[in-house]
């Protein structure tokens, strides 16, 4: 067990335990500083497969952007700690079927796939190599995002300024 | 990094253990930052701050303890540890207890990325520069959790102002950045201190090394950068005139009001620690890193051990001027309101830095 | 657009000529002085705490009088013939023991009123201002230079001269009108 494995488990762990704590816990507050040290699990989970530029990504638009954005709102609203969070069961058959099925997708896609099982060679840096497929491969959808967020931001503007 | 190698050949040697040999250079190597530069550097600067404004406003200062009163900021610490821990019965105690760690931690993460000299680096990211956008993050996210289990209206009133600011500002540095990255082709924070070696004619605020016609035509919008970054950075760490999340005036110092002790302390750290911290990435991206601009004296005695210390303290004394300017803009400036601090931001700031980009992308293809 | 860039161009320097205020106010030398040990000089006629010359006092007791808030106590004596007691400064003759002169500070208003009628310029304002105690009672200053027990032996020598006096004048009476007396008995 090398050093890179145990900091593997120790991200996996708090991404594991954080998020089942995002979905239980009753407080909607500490389930949102909860949802932070799953992003930052899973962070340093994309830090060891080697997509550096990815991880950071993930911590700029998560940690920095969407988080804080939840805790905004949950701030700003009033009264947000008295509020009963409904979680009770309803729905079970459908619901069972549709886990069941995203869970047979899954291990599906566990079992076919062929995993590099030891990879030797070094991790190099990612963000070159992305950079130019965002511009050449991809770069129709790479623009078309970019307006789907334009168009975004206008129409929130648009509406907030109703 | 030589220091990493160092401690670790030094561990694997006695326990033959690669896995101990790690762990311990890098507990060690990722302490360094902080015992040699971090809390040097805040008991110093606290006491030069006091210093500077006191001089600033014709007054002397602290003078009794020590001379000059340089033991100041010792007894100070020494009074905040033996403080009482008060956590108010009302607060949340477990995010009140976790705040002060995540807001130290979120700026202390900044260090593992800033090149202090050739041979030291926490660790030699590719993606330096975004890496530590990306660690502020977690410092907002502290202080949100401190502005709210607080279960103060101030505090969160602070909190709030602080997170609105820091996203803010954010957009204009990133922005700043791109220019450098569209220019020197790295987010790499190593390989751009190298890039301006030699003299300071060839830093990045006099268009970076080489002798070519984009190297003249980069110099205004170089100053423009430098200008942007500076005061966006400035506004980041909350520093006046951008501190109205602190205001003591209105605010009782915003998020931090209920906070006793270390826990206090832990804030006051990470608060100087970040103002170094941008310091020396303004230094890092504008002004050559740890080069130095007159060249070194272990080359011309011979000595080339002599370099990387040589280094760090040119990285230190730019750091530490940079703080120096901080410093003197805050007793130089008021205020500002939020809505000048806003419009500040998104009218000026934003559109300079964008049309700034574009500019030195149409030099840059030149 | 005029005034954006003008805008820009106004806050830049702006904040530059203050900058350039701030960093030459950096090399003015600094007002303030270390207080303990250095101290501004008092100005002329500068009212602090009061003290008494005890060697001039004559007892008058016209300080006292003139306190609008009576933070002067005086007891007096009057010396048996044949005590010297000394002359003041200005050759005034003493005729009294002052046995008791005390000065609460902690009352004084620093009016200066009692200074102006003292007769030998015995009692006057020192330029001491710091005498801050933690108890109420060490702010009451006692001036007296007599001992208790002279103190003592002055009352008593002065009670005894009374009694004397007392004796020869009932003495006096029983010799000049005794037989008004025994009429009165009667």
């Amino acid at each position: 067990m090398s050093i890179y494995d145990i900091i593997f488990y120790l991200f996996a762990t708090i991404t594991l335990v954080s998020a089942f704590f995002v979905v239980t816990i009753r407080n909607i507050v500490y389930s949102a500083f909860f949802l932070l040290f799953t992003f930052f699990g899973v962070a340093g989970i994309y830090v060891i497969l080697g997509a550096d530029f990815v991880a950071m990504v993930q911590l700029i638009v998560y940690v920095g952007g969407i988080l804080i954005l939840i805790l905004f709102g949950v701030m700003l609203t009033n009264k947000i700690t008295n509020v009963q969070i409904k979680s009770g069961t309803s729905q079970v058959i459908p619901a069972a079927i549709g886990v069941g099925l995203f869970a047979g997708i899954l291990t599906a896609a566990l079992i076919n796939t062929p995993w590099r099982k030891i990879d030797t060679s070094p991790l190099l840096p990612t963000t070159q190599g992305l950079g130019l497929m965002l511009i050449s491969e991809y770069g129709v959808v790479f623009e078309l995002l970019g307006i789907l967020l334009l168009i975004a931001l206008i129409g929130a503007a648009s509406l907030a300024r109703k | 990094m030589i220091i990493y190698d160092f401690l670790y050949k030094f561990v694997f040697n006695i326990t033959q253990s690669a896995a101990i040999g790690d762990i311990t250079a890098m507990i060690i190597s990722g302490a360094l930052p902080l015992l040699i530069l971090v809390l040097p550097f805040t008991l110093v600067a606290v006491w030069l701050e006091r210093k500077v404004s006191a001089h600033m406003q014709d007054r002397l200062g602290p003078m009794r303890t020590g001379s000059h009163g340089w033991l100041q900021t010792v007894a100070d610490l020494i009074k905040l540890l033996q403080k009482e821990d008060i956590v108010a019965s009302d607060n949340d105690r477990p995010l009140f207890n976790l705040a002060p760690i995540l807001v130290f931690a979120g700026s202390y993460l900044v260090f593992a990325a800033l090149p202090f000299s050739s041979a030291y680096i926490g660790s030699n990211i590719d993606l330096g520069i975004i890496f530590i956008i990306a660690a502020s993050g977690f410092v907002v996210a502290g202080i949100l959790m401190a502005g709210w289990s607080s279960n103060n209206k101030y505090s969160l009133l602070g909190a709030m102002r602080s997170a609105a600011q820091i996203i803010s500002y954010e957009i204009p540095t990133i922005l700043v950045i791109l220019t450098i990255i569209m220019i020197t082709g790295t987010t790499n924070l190593r390989t751009l201190s190298e890039m301006q070696t030699g003299h300071f004619w060839n830093w990045m605020i006099f268009g970076g090394a080489g002798l070519s016609l984009s190297k003249f035509l980069f110099i205004p919008f170089m100053l423009i950068g430098f200008v942007i970054l500076y005061i966006s950075t400035l506004a980041e760490v909350n520093r006046t005139p951008f501190d109205i999340p602190e205001a003591e005036s209105e605010l009782v110092s915003g998020y931090h009001t209920e906070y006793s002790g270390m826990k206090f302390a832990m804030f006051f750290l990470a608060e100087y620690a970040n103002m170094f911290a941008v310091s020396a990435i303004v230094s890092a991206i504008f002004f050559g890193g740890y080069q130095s601009p007159i060249g070194y004296l272990g080359n011309t005695l011979g000595l080339p051990w002599m370099i990387p210390i040589e280094q760090f303290l040119w990285f230190a004394s730019k750091g530490v001027f940079f703080v120096l300017v901080q410093m003197w803009l805050r007793w130089t400036l008021p205020r500002l309101r939020v809505d000048q601090l806003m419009a500040l931001c998104w009218k000026y700031l934003i559109p300079i830095a964008f049309v700034n980009l574009i500019i030195v992308g149409l030099i840059t293809v030149l | 657009m005029k005034e954006y860039f003008q805008n820009i161009w106004y806050g830049l320097t702006t904040v530059l000529i203050g900058m350039r205020v701030t960093f030459k106010h950096l090399f003015v030398p600094a007002v303030t002085i270390q207080y303990p040990d250095v101290k501004l000089k008092l100005p002329e006629r500068e009212r602090n705490r009061l003290y008494v010359n005890m060697d001039d006092c004559i007892g008058c007791d016209q300080c006292a009088r003139a306190c609008p808030v009576d933070c002067i106590a005086i007891e007096t004596v009057k010396s048996i013939p044949g005590e010297d007691l000394g002359k003041t400064s200005n050759g005034k003759k003493k005729a009294l023991w002052v046995t008791k002169f005390d000065i609460d500070i902690a009352k004084c208003c620093f009016c200066q009123l009692c200074v102006f009628p003292c007769p030998t310029e015995c009692i006057y304002m020192t330029d001491v201002f710091e005498f801050s105690e933690f108890e109420r009672d060490k702010l009451v200053y006692n001036f007296v230079t007599l001992t208790q027990s002279e103190i003592e032996d002055k009352k008593a020598n002065y009670a005894k001269l009374e009694a004397e006096k007392a004796a020869q004048k009932a003495a006096n009476a029983t010799s000049v009108k005794p037989a008004e007396k025994e009429e009165n008995k009667q």
